[in-house]
């Protein structure tokens, strides 16, 4: 599975823009849809249908976009100005490779040091202040190598590093697609029943909020549905433990609630009480942070019972996502336990 | 512009922070045994490369780029596998959060410098400084013990990109483009039209106070030497006349503390000849190893010369390769010339 998640990983995909991700995941479940429908929608999710009438109705949901840049202007000496696809904390900017979807590398350059004012070099960095650059001169050679409305998104490699942990840009939530894929292959493969009539929802849009998993709820009207994603941690050394929210390597995280929504509690316990009996690592948030698609799941059609599996994830939304490998086992773990138990 | 390029990918594979400059030997030697005569490192982790004219009792000019560049040294390890750390040389602070560096411990280490969420950071309109930023190793405490010490070096992980227009982007080409110039240049000098032995001095030290270069001027004791260097190249607007434009060549720079008819002299063979190149003024201090080398020994008549830089001692410093050129070229035609 670490294969397919840095191939995921690596493919370009910002808010959008996710047919490069679409295209990898249709080939990569092709051979395990014989028995689904497969839907492609009109907001750009891809949905895969495993019918069983009658059952309960889960979807399972991760999204395929991740945060990015999309070019606004071009100036006279050819550099580009951007735009942010999705939440950047403009600190983890500067100096960074980017690249476009036509692959034109370029980097990401700041206001230089010797001409900033005593307030901006002490104050917080603005996107407003940033160009891509591109190695073009002028504003007629950028054009020939991008265009306003370019989407680029962060260079940055797949690096294993330490003991157990993993560094990619994207792992948010190209993790959440590779589990799917996999548990797609389960479900094909599997001798035994699905207890539900089974859903998976690979979603768009997620990074700039009013997101592809809104229709796609919409569709399936789901009666549980829980989300694969990664939730921001701040577990580095000298922060206090009830601000750290999680901890990489403590396994799957199991949250009651996030700053979108509350879960379903009856849900929360179930998944938390299979962890149990296969012995799968978990732990429960800190803090109440962040937000995923469950808010609009959740919000959308019938109402559901939701709930989110999440993976700690260091420097979220910056060119070096970082998880722990263990973790991501885990989360598949337990969420192949939801999908092969029924719920009582 | 090929072989530039591929002693400037050489040079830029050689991590080499300022003081752990001997990490670099055996690539340099293998880079430079058969482009010169001599190749020797000194105490300090100067690399001294030398190539003779064929004329008795040549004059000595010495060409000096500096090898070190900026950089972090580990000052403590801490729980959960981070390491504090100092700054090595004058660090762009504002581009160091969820930067990749390179940890040279027993062995190399990956680490990513640590940034702090925004729902945490109690002021978030501040730029980070170096003592609230941290190096993520991914190992247990006890783990990373074994492999990393206090006063172990850490790098920015290189990585070359060719991008479009001849533009190359990669960290500590301040001042391996220079490096990558000069050694360009004197695989390229004829030494039938060589007026001077050419001591080309790779020094060390720079970034932290230019430590590395008077102590072998002195030894030298050249007639004339050029310092080369990067120097900020024009990103915002036109009327910026401290900085020098990309593509424009090489700058020639004059100073308080360049030698003026050694200046002028360069600059009208220059003009004589046709070679490109730009001009720019550093009234006061250039901040460059000219400073120190025009005061060693008896005093030594100096001249500086640039490339253009953007980005500079951040990861993503960005050269262009026609700049590397002409600084080249330059140099050629200053070594066939008798009377400077």
């Amino acid at each position: 599975m670490k294969e397919l998640l840095k191939r995921l990983s690596l493919a370009f995909g910002p808010s959008g823009c996710e047919d490069s991700v679409r295209a990898m995941i249709e080939k990569e479940i092709e051979p395990y849809i014989k028995n689904a429908e497969v839907i492609k929608d009109g907001v750009g999710n891809l949905i895969v249908h495993f019918n069983s009438e009658g059952k309960p109705r889960l979807m399972v949901s991760a999204h395929m976009d991740e945060v990015g840049f999309m070019v606004t202007g071009i100036t006279q000496n050819g550099l580009l100005k951007f735009g942010a696809v999705g939440g950047f904390d403009p600190i983890v900017l500067s100096a960074k490779r980017v690249i476009s979807e036509s692959g034109v590398k370029g980097n990401i350059i700041s206001k230089p040091i010797h001409l900033l004012t005593k307030e901006e070099s002490e104050g917080a960095p603005k996107i407003s202040n940033m160009s891509i650059d591109i190695g073009a001169d002028s504003k007629k050679e950028a054009e020939a190598l991008t265009f306003i409305g370019d989407y680029f998104t962060f260079d940055s490699d797949f690096v294993e590093y330490g003991e157990d942990l993993l560094k990619c840009k994207a792992l948010d939530d190209r993790l959440g697609c590779a589990i799917m894929c996999q548990l797609i292959k389960d479900v094909s493969e599997s001798k035994s029943e699905i207890p539900f009539d089974l859903y998976f929802s690979f979603s768009c849009k997620e990074e700039v909020g009013y997101s592809g998993a809104f229709g796609a709820s919409a569709q399936i009207k789901p009666d549980y549905a829980i989300v694969i994603e990664s939730k921001a941690v701040s577990d580095i050394f000298g922060v206090p433990d009830e601000k750290k929210v999680c901890t990489l390597g403590d396994g799957v995280i199991i949250s009651f609630a996030d700053k979108g929504a509350i879960y379903d509690r009856d849900l929360v316990r179930h998944i938390m009480r299979l962890c149990d009996e296969n012995k799968i690592k978990y732990q429960t948030n800190k803090f109440i942070s962040g937000g995923n698609d469950s808010a609009n799941i959740q919000k959308n059609a019938s109402g559901c019972r939701v709930s989110v599996l999440s993976a700690a994830s260091r420097y979220i939304h910056s060119p070096a996502d970082v998880i722990s490998y263990s973790d991501f086992l885990t989360i598949y773990e337990a969420s192949r336990a939801v999908i092969f138990t029924e719920i009582k | 512009m090929e072989n530039i390029k591929r002693i400037l990918k050489e040079l830029l594979q050689i991590y080499s922070v300022s003081g752990n400059e001997k990490m670099g030997k055996e690539a340099v030697v293998s880079l430079a045994r058969d482009v010169f005569d001599e190749v020797k490192i000194d105490n300090m982790g100067t690399y001294i490369l030398v190539k003779k004219s064929n004329k008795k009792n040549a004059k000595r000019l010495l060409i000096d780029a500096h090898f070190d560049t900026v950089g972090l040294m580990v000052t403590s390890i801490k729980k959960g596998g981070f390491l504090k750390v100092v700054n090595i040389g004058g660090l762009d602070t504002r581009v160091l959060p969820a930067t990749e560096v390179v940890v040279h411990g027993k062995r190399d280490i990956y680490g990513l410098i640590t940034s702090t969420p925004p729902h945490l950071r109690k002021e978030s309109s501040k730029n980070p400084k170096i003592e609230d930023l941290m190096v993520d190793t991914g190992y247990e405490k006890e783990e990373l013990e074994k492999i990393v010490s206090v006063g172990d070096f850490i790098s920015y992980k290189q990585q070359i990109d060719f991008i479009s227009g001849d533009y190359v982007t990669a960290s500590s080409l301040d001042d391996k483009a220079c490096l990558a110039a000069v050694i360009e240049a004197a695989s390229k000098m004829d030494k039938e039209m060589l007026q001077y032995d050419v001591y080309v001095t790779a020094s060390a030290q720079e970034e932290t106070g230019k430590a590395g270069v008077a102590r072998v001027a002195f030894d030298i004791n050249p007639d004339i030497a050029i310092i080369t260097d990067v120097n900020f190249a024009r990103t915002e607007k036109e009327e910026d006349f401290e900085t020098i434009e990309c593509k424009g060549g090489a700058s020639v720079d004059i100073s308080a503390l360049t030698d003026r008819r050694l200046t002028r002299n360069i600059i009208n063979l220059l003009k004589e000849k046709g070679i490109k190149h730009q001009l720019v003024c550093e009234p006061g201090r250039t901040c460059t190893n000219n400073d120190p080398v025009s005061i060693s020994g008896y005093g030594i008549r100096t001249a500086l010369m640039s490339i253009p830089l953007k980005s500079m001692h951040t990861p993503s410093e960005t050269v262009n390769l026609q700049d590397i050129k002409s600084l080249a070229d330059i140099l050629v035609a200053v070594s066939y010339e008798e009377n400077l």
